[in-house]
């Protein structure tokens, strides 16, 4: 089944939302950095920074909505399968988040009204909780992203198909229902939404996740949170850094300096902690739960040493990095073991099998169903890495982009902040950089801070693959029923329709900032 | 109470709030744009004075009605799973346009609050427009969902031959009646709160446009839901019988008898100017609107889907995958609510204190 297509549609919305997102949960940082300044001084520069910088939240914050929306659309009709995670693994994460986004959009609502018209330290406390509740928000997706990535609850079903992989967390899941349904879906060839969209057929199969709350107990969920939350903060700001380093550039007005001080302070503090403490640690996390996507950013065709990688990722300068021929050899322990075997240790039978799966309204051709129970188990994982491996170089490439970008981001944050801070730092930036020095670093941070999320981002989907649940489940199995929307056509028409409104808005935002002040 | 009725009374409660939030956006939503475009061409200040004052309702409401529609999505996916797997596969196309409309309406209205003497008024009444026909092609594509579950189409197409053609739906004269009251009842509500915010800055200009809408479009629905009623005697006999004989008898007689009501005020409010109090025709149009949308979603209970004069038991929808922890859920809907009284706020503010007053008057 042609999933292609989809799969960009899908990276294109996530990739759109990101930055809309981003802007979302950077600039309230700012606008209550500015609030506190105008409080102290009174300065009405800061007041109308803040304002402006509100303006563009709120086009900004409508655009993150509905890019928000085609995403969690995206999900349920491009990717239907996923509505069985949705009621079950993503069920608490998803429905807290409506508690976060209610009131996010309720108390944005109520400082954009307010703002200029009551006191500025009450417009700050509005504007915290809009900002706790929105950070709250990234909090939820981004624990129901990480169950995709690390499928915490599912114990050792991957490891089971997959010798190299490890366990993910205790067995919260009724496995005998789990295999049941994934054997069904690979003898029919059907998506999941076939089976699952039947009447009656959640209550023929029941219980399938016995602990809800699971989600939130993923190692890897709670290093992503801080990863992902924080990269968000860095883009937000570094974005605003460099459209204010741009305006004082030209017109060398003292107001956009005060700005841009306060921006360039904040983005410091950001890059002290984002990729060195918390990069870290989700690089420790991919190494510990993806050891296919660790291999992938790492080129680790052949097993390998490398010190330093090893000393940052496992601890242990002397450990090897695992290649894909360690994972090769892994999944020769698999001996004979067929499909059928696994199904029986997971207590089912041929027949009960069948049965069940005419109750779900998805009743197997028997030539099939023997066919898959008569599969080697390591023949599917030989498979797999195969697929995965296709993508080492790209993900390799972009892993080491990100890194670099991060390294110039990083360097370039410091230096701006002591040119702000230390007169003679100040005149040796001016000596290599010249009179250009602001707008040059803003612009490296800029691109030290959203091209290592681009990449980022692009690692952490891409180098799960070929899963989309990681070690279970395949796009393939995941993807809608209907025909027409897995063509390359409608996904270019909604690449064109979702491109369009992001570059009018994005257009629009910039016309707002230029004439707000008018 | 069991999580199959919180399943479906909190679905049912976010579809009547999303309801009446949107019922409002749309209609003062055209009623902007096309009082903008009128002003630019007529050189008109006034109008483009009420214009700019009309809007500021659809700023404050669209968003946070725009949350419960998000809400419906999150019960829809979490408690009926098997229900939204059908509708993504049957519904795609309606549901697709629905989607594209949401990307093209929310920042259509930034864009036009914001831009507002910024750009030339051409192109912001364009932009007006854009913004005001996305907001009725929404409810083109979700009301073929409503349209479905009262008298299917294209779950039956789906049923008979394994597929349903894309825009199978539209095929319903039900969905045509339905969508049509959508709209006429919008138009109709809109114009009501347009006439109640105009009174408060004594613009009787604004009021008369607003009555006008309010009263002309409160006329227009008087047949489309006689017809919309008709139809359910034909294609969904089980909500027929239980709103025209059953329980839901008060509820029709109570709306027919609110609508008169409105009916009336609104023929005095057209003629009596500024003598009126317009918060009434408000409350009325909404509670009227209420009471047509607890019918619609109430009178299908215990079924989800009505097949003519049986249907399909909701619980065949249900979420039965995991032991839905209900103490979450009560926190939700207890958050739900405090974010209702900090929208109250945030709307007391802008309608009564008019404090989004961006532009010199």
């Amino acid at each position: 089944m042609e999933v292609g297509s989809l799969l960009v549609l899908s990276a294109i919305g996530v990739y759109f939302h990101a930055i809309f997102v981003s802007i979302t949960l950077g600039v309230p940082i700012l606008i209550m950095m500015l609030l506190l300044k105008y409080n102290k001084t009174g300065d009405q520069d800061y007041l109308k920074a803040a304002k402006l910088m509100t303006a563009v939240l709120a086009v900004n914050f409508a655009l993150g909505a509905i890019t928000g929306t085609l995403v969690e659309f995206g999900l349920v009709q491009a990717w239907p399968g996923t509505i069985l995670a949705i009621a079950s693994f993503a069920f608490v994460p998803l429905a807290l988040e409506l508690i976060a986004f209610a009131n996010e959009i309720a108390l944005l609502v109520l400082f954009i009204v307010t703002l200029g018209r009551i006191k500025p330290m009450t417009s700050f406390v509005i504007l915290a909780l809009y900002w706790i509740f929105a950070v709250f928000s990234g909090v939820l997706i981004t624990a129901v992203n990480s169950w995709l990535i690390a499928p915490w609850g599912t114990g050792g079903i991957a490891k089971a198909l997959y010798p190299f992989m490890p366990e993910f967390g205790p067995m919260s899941t009724d496995l005998e229902k789990i295999v049941a349904l994934k054997i069904i879906a690979i003898t029919s060839g059907l998506p999941l939404q076939a089976i699952i969209q039947n009447p009656g057929v959640a209550e023929k199969v029941g219980l399938i996740l016995l602990d809800p709350f699971v989600a939130f107990t993923s190692p890897l969920a709670i290093v992503s949170i801080l990863h992902n939350i924080f990269a968000a903060f860095l883009v937000g700001t570094s974005i605003v850094l460099v459209f204010y380093a741009f305006r004082y550039y030209f017109s060398k007005e003292e107001r956009h300096l005060k700005v841009l001080k306060i921006t360039a302070g904040v983005t410091f503090i950001l890059f002290l902690i984002q990729p060195t403490v918390f990069g870290h640690f989700m690089g420790e996390s991919v190494a510990n739960y993806n050891p296919t996507k660790f291999a992938m950013m790492e080129n680790a065709v052949k097993t390998h040493y490398n010190p330093i990688v090893a000393f940052l990722a496992y601890g242990d300068p002397s450990k090897p990095i695992l290649g894909f021929d360690e994972f090769e050899k892994s999944c020769n322990l698999l001996g004979t073991t067929k499909v059928g075997d696994l199904a029986k240790l997971a207590g089912l039978t041929k027949d009960e099998l069948s049965l069940i799966a005419k109750e779900i309204g998805a009743p197997l051709d028997p030539r099939k169903l023997d066919v898959v129970w008569n599969t080697e188990v390591r023949q599917l994982c030989y498979s797999d890495l195969e697929k995965a491996m296709k993508r080492i170089t790209t993900v390799h490439a972009s892993y080491y982009t990100k890194i670099s970008f991060g390294i110039l981001g990083f360097v370039s944050a410091i230096a701006l902040f002591l040119h702000f801070k230390s007169s003679s730092i100040s005149n040796i930036v001016k000596r290599v950089l010249g009179e250009k020095a602001i707008v040059v670093l803003s612009l490296l941070i800029f691109l030290g801070s959203v091209i290592p999320s681009v990449f980022g981002w692009y690692v952490r989907e891409v180098g799960r693959k070929p899963w989309t649940v990681y070690g279970l489940l395949y796009p393939e199995e995941l993807v809608t029923v209907v025909g027409y929307a897995r063509t390359t056509e409608f996904a270019a028409f909604m690449i064109f329709v979702v491109s369009l409104i992001a570059i009018f808005g994005i257009f629009a935002m910039y016309l707002i900032a230029k004439r707000y002040e008018r | 109470m069991e999580m199959s009725d919180v399943g479906f009374l909190g679905l049912g409660i976010s579809v009547l709030i999303h309801v009446l939030f949107v019922t409002i956006t749309m209609g003062v939503g055209w009623i902007t744009a096309f009082s903008r475009y009128i002003a630019y061409r007529k050189n008109d200040v006034s109008l483009e004075k009420f214009a700019r004052r009309t809007f500021r309702v659809l700023v404050v409401f669209e968003l946070f009605s725009g949350v419960w529609g998000t809400i419906i999505t999150v019960f829809l996916a979490g408690f009926f799973p098997t229900l939204t797997a059908l509708a993504t596969n049957v519904l795609f196309a309606p549901l697709l346009i629905a989607l594209i409309s949401i990307m093209i309406r929310l920042p259509s209205i930034g864009i036009f609050w914001y831009t507002w003497d910024k750009i030339h008024p051409r192109i912001h009444s364009t932009i007006g427009f854009i913004m005001a026909i996305s907001g009725f092609t929404i409810p083109f594509g979700f009301r073929a969902i409503f349209s479905e579950i009262t008298a299917p189409t294209a779950i039956a197409e789906f049923v008979a031959k394994g597929f349903a053609t894309a825009f199978a739906s539209y095929s319903s004269i039900v969905f045509w009646l339905l969508y049509l009251h959508t709209v006429f009842a919008a138009l109709s509500v809109g114009g009501f709160v347009v006439a109640f915010i105009s009174s408060l800055d004594k613009d009787l200009n604004g009021i008369k446009i607003g009555n006008r809408y309010g009263l002309y479009f409160l006329i227009a629905q008087v047949p489309i839901g006689l017809f919309y009623w008709l139809s359910l005697r034909d294609f969904s006999y089980y909500m027929f019988d239980k709103i025209t004989f059953g329980s839901f008898l008060p509820i029709l007689a109570l709306k027919i008898t609110v609508a008169l009501v409105l009916l009336i005020i609104a023929v005095i409010a057209i003629s009596a100017k500024d003598k009126i109090k317009y918060q009434y025709p408000v409350i009325l149009s909404l509670l009227v609107v209420f009471l047509g949308e607890l019918m619609n979603s109430g009178a299908r209970y215990p079924y989800m889907v009505i097949l003519g004069k049986e249907g399909i038991h909701f619980s065949n929808f249900l979420n039965f995958y995991i032991e839905i922890p209900m103490t979450a859920v009560f926190v939700i809907l207890a958050f739900l609510v405090v974010s209702i009284i900090i929208f109250s706020a945030a709307l007391f503010y802008t309608v009564f204190k008019r404090y989004l007053l961006e532009f010199p008057e």
